[in-house]
């Protein structure tokens, strides 16, 4: 009976001896689980971030990125892309000129416009001629009546219609009166005309004409405005697809007619999709798809780029193309500024709570208010930073009132002004009493133990503290929404200079791209290059705040 | 309690005249002025409260220069209190309260008037555990230097060599003096923590237990040093090794339950205590 304890039956003993060994290992299992689970939702998220986010900086540059780069932030080498774009040009000729062929046929406006310009213009030089009045008004009647057949060519469907008007404007070809005379443009334009007659069906003009706008679209898209076009006042619209990605969805648009119709009543519409080159069989635009499809890597020729300057070049065009730099800088600024803010008002709050208070009611309250104000959402902060700095406080020192990287910078510091408190209260109790015990025993004030032994023994985890409000200040929007927060810009340098200005800043600019308009759907690239560069910004804020702070505490352990 | 001012060397001035004939070598020599009359410390009818409770009771005692003074007793009986009372270490402690006179110098300690710095510097202290701050050796010893106006890096220099000196550390540290102190070992450690109360100049030493936390080797080490120190400082020491008060002190106070019991000559405390709760406790009855 008193030995039972002592040595209990040996099956027992085995028996629970293994339970515990398994409830041991269940354990161990659970917790690397867990481990192992946080690790992939990492990967899961992170990943595809900085996978994605990478192809804004390395990905397959056409020569419309290498003309743009040399032409928005003189970049490159200007011979070799002056070469490259003689050769891309000589490529694409084909193509403009079966695009403008095929034109004339569908796009009958221009060509009613030319008319009547002809005639206007033979009128002036029937005025500006020595010849009788009579044959003068004879000539302009004929001159009418040309005009006149070759509109009603223009403007029949019919195709027999067509070709008898053509050919009462051809009769009067060899009409001496007309030889060297504008006049004579009207042949060749009838004569135009006919063979595209011949080729088109004048029925489905007005089907041809809506493809006609979606071909044009794409190439304008692939190879930006045609030869001879009047420069677009949009720096995006200056270029063709400066990416490879990019150039294949417009390859695909150019290839491929998308329509949607009705499968029946109430079914949903369904997607079709058919070769433009059936679409178009039979005319001459026809040989224009094999034409491009075979020789679209000559008329881009896209080779790798590594886009470095991705980090610090403006955005062009409200970031379509360009960099994040500003984006980077003002991010840095408003985070610097909130850590300038709160790190001296956190640690010395911290300091009077520790050493200073009692632990009276009223301290109490304080802290329970701190640790309410850890939990405000973000968005009332970004209202009361409206409120206080925007509208009422900064305007006081003379600022103008409106959105400011300053107050924006004070509205985050606000913000972690709780979690610096917190962990500055954490660290600043957790030094041991005997450091403050030896140094006021050698004759310190309470301030300078605080600050010579108390506050260097506590910086590494006051430091933690900070490190966690950077990437949070860091990756905040709501609170800048109102306050500091502008969606385009160029950088300002140095940053400072910037302080009355609002800023753009990579939190906020990846909001304004996602909500703003269509252009999200333009560059997805540009959308995950902003958070990859938000990760890597605070991963790097990070670990160089976290190297600082082992090397203070294998300092402070005497290593 | 107005009696004990009125004489403030009642209880050990008999006690060393009786026991001044076996070993007069230890005290000052013959024909010199009673030690009495040049104390250093003197403790009249000094008590300590936290809050109702006391923390020592009616201390009146004298602690002569150029001695070590030993402070023995059980746990919990006020010996501690009463080291940290001349500092003013319990000033950390909410709610102590004090009565009676303590003086150091000739100086009332608790006079609200008094220059807490300046008394903290003239009685340093040395603790339980080795307690260097996380800084490197330099700066351990500096720390109370530099606040007392030492900012030339000659003087710091010098300062810093000599106390290191003082506290038999300067050969083992010589080649380290800017790692961090916490690199050293714990009996190295607590000299540096002697040599750092050394650098502001004390006149006054209070040591509390400081080998508790150390190996027999690094006590011995401690002990030696002690004993060189004695000829420039006077040592208090508080200590629960009855064998150390009696290797290292000249004269020993017995503490019980935040009372006094029996002050004097060390030999005399461990031969012929004159108390029987002395006796008791020194030869392991008892405590």
């Amino acid at each position: 009976m008193t030995n039972a304890p002592l040595t209990p039956e040996p099956t027992t003993s085995g028996r629970r001896l293994r339970l515990r060994g398994l409830l041991d290992k269940g354990f161990t299992l659970l917790a690397g689980g867990a481990v192992l689970a946080i690790a992939l939702a990492l990967l899961v998220v992170l990943a595809p971030m900085l996978w994605r986010g990478a192809s804004a900086v390395v990905f397959p540059g056409t020569v419309e990125f290498r003309r743009m780069q040399l032409s928005q932030f003189n970049r490159g080498d200007r011979v070799g892309v002056a070469v490259e774009l003689g050769e891309v040009a000589e490529a694409r000729k084909p193509v403009y000129a079966l695009l403008d062929r095929f034109k004339r046929g569908i796009a009958t406006d221009d060509l009613k416009e030319d008319a009547r310009r002809l005639y206007r213009e033979f009128g002036k030089q029937l005025d500006g001629r020595d010849t009788a009045a009579a044959d003068r008004a004879e000539l302009r009647s004929l001159a009418k009546r040309l005009r006149d057949d070759f509109t009603a060519a223009l403007e029949t469907t019919d195709k027999a219609a067509a070709q008898a008007a053509l050919g009462r404007v051809l009769q009067n070809a060899e009409d001496a009166r007309l030889k060297g005379t504008v006049a004579e443009g009207f042949f060749a334009m009838a004569r135009d005309y006919g063979r595209i007659v011949e080729t088109v069906d004048l029925g489905h003009r007005a089907e041809y004409a809506k493809a006609l706008a979606e071909v044009q679209e794409s190439i304008r898209g692939l190879f930006g405005p045609p030869p001879n076009a009047e420069r677009p006042p949009l720096v995006m619209d200056q270029y063709g697809a400066t990416r490879w990605d990019a150039a294949e969805k417009h390859l695909d648009r150019l290839l491929t007619a998308e329509t949607w119709v009705a499968g029946g009543p109430g079914e949903t519409l369904q997607r079709v999709r058919t070769p433009r080159e059936q679409q178009f069989a039979g005319t001459d635009l026809a040989p224009l798809f094999p034409l491009v499809r075979e020789h679209v890597t000559k008329m881009l020729q896209p080779r790798w780029a590594f886009y470095w300057q991705y980090f610090i070049d403006d955005s062009l065009s409200g970031h379509y193309f360009g960099g994040v730099g500003p984006e980077i800088l003002g991010t840095l600024l408003i985070t610097v500024l909130a850590i300038l803010f709160a790190f001296p008002l956190g640690v010395i709050a911290a300091a009077y709570l520790v050493e200073c208070a009692s632990d009276s009611r009223t301290v109490q309250l304080i802290r329970t208010c701190i640790n309410t104000l850890a939990g405000v959402p973000s968005i009332v902060f970004g209202l009361f930073g409206l409120a206080f700095f925007v509208v009422f406080l900064l305007p006081l020192f003379g600022l103008p009132q409106g959105s400011s990287a300053l107050a924006g910078g004070l509205t985050l510091g606000l913000l972690v002004l709780p979690i610096i408190i917190r962990a500055s209260e954490e660290a600043i109790r957790s030094v041991p009493q005997t450091y403050k015990e030896a140094a006021l025993a050698l004759g310190a004030g309470r301030l300078r133990c605080f600050l010579t032994v108390t506050l260097p023994a506590a910086l590494p985890g006051i430091l933690t503290g900070a490190i966690l409000s950077v990437s949070r200040a860091a990756g905040e929007t709501a609170p800048i929404l109102f306050t500091a927060a502008v969606a385009m810009g160029s950088s300002s340098w140095p940053p400072w200079s910037a302080l009355a200005k609002p800023t753009q800043t990579l939190a906020y600019s990846s909001y304004h791209l996602a909500v703003g308009d269509r252009l999200a759907s333009l560059v997805p690239h540009n959308q995950y290059g902003m958070v990859m560069t938000l990760i890597l910004l605070v991963l790097v804020l990070n670990i160089a705040a976290i190297v600082v702070r082992s090397r203070m505490a294998r300092r402070l352990r005497g290593q | 309690m107005a009696e004990t001012l009125d004489e403030p060397s009642r209880i050990p001035a008999p006690a060393e005249a009786a026991l001044r004939a076996p070993k007069p070598t230890l005290f000052a020599p013959e024909g010199a002025p009673s030690p009495a009359a040049d104390a250093i410390i003197r403790s009249c009818g000094f008590s300590l409260f936290y809050g109702q409770k006391a923390g020592v009771k009616n201390i009146t005692m004298e602690i002569y220069p150029r001695r070590v003074t030993a402070i023995i007793g059980p746990s919990g009986c006020g010996k501690s209190t009463f080291l940290r009372s001349i500092n003013r270490m319990n000033d950390l402690i909410p709610g102590v309260r004090t009565e009676g006179r303590l003086e150091v110098n000739g100086t009332d300690v608790y006079d609200p008037r008094i220059n807490l710095p300046n008394l903290r510097q003239q009685v340093g202290m040395v603790f339980q555990k080795p307690n260097p701050f996380p800084k490197s050796v330099y700066d351990n010893v500096a720390y109370g230097r530099r606040f007392q106006g030492a900012r030339s890096r000659g003087e710091l220099d010098e300062v810093v060599e000599k106390c290191l000196r003082a506290a038999a550390l300067w050969e083992e540290v010589k080649d380290t003096l800017h790692k961090s102190a916490l690199a050293l070992s714990g009996g190295q450690q607590q000299r540096l923590c002697i040599a750092r109360a050394l650098a502001t100049q004390p006149k006054v030493l209070l040591m509390d237990e400081p080998c508790s936390a150390l190996d027999p080797i690094a006590t011995g080490r401690i002990e030696e040093l002690i004993a060189t120190l004695k000829s420039d400082y006077t040592i208090v020491i508080v200590t629960h090794n009855m064998q150390q008060a009696a290797r290292v002190s000249d004269r020993t106070a017995f503490f019980c339950l935040g009372e006094l019991v029996e002050y004097g000559l060390t030999s005399t405390i461990f031969t012929k205590p004159a108390k029987k709760q002395t006796e008791d406790y020194v030869t392991g009855r008892f405590g």
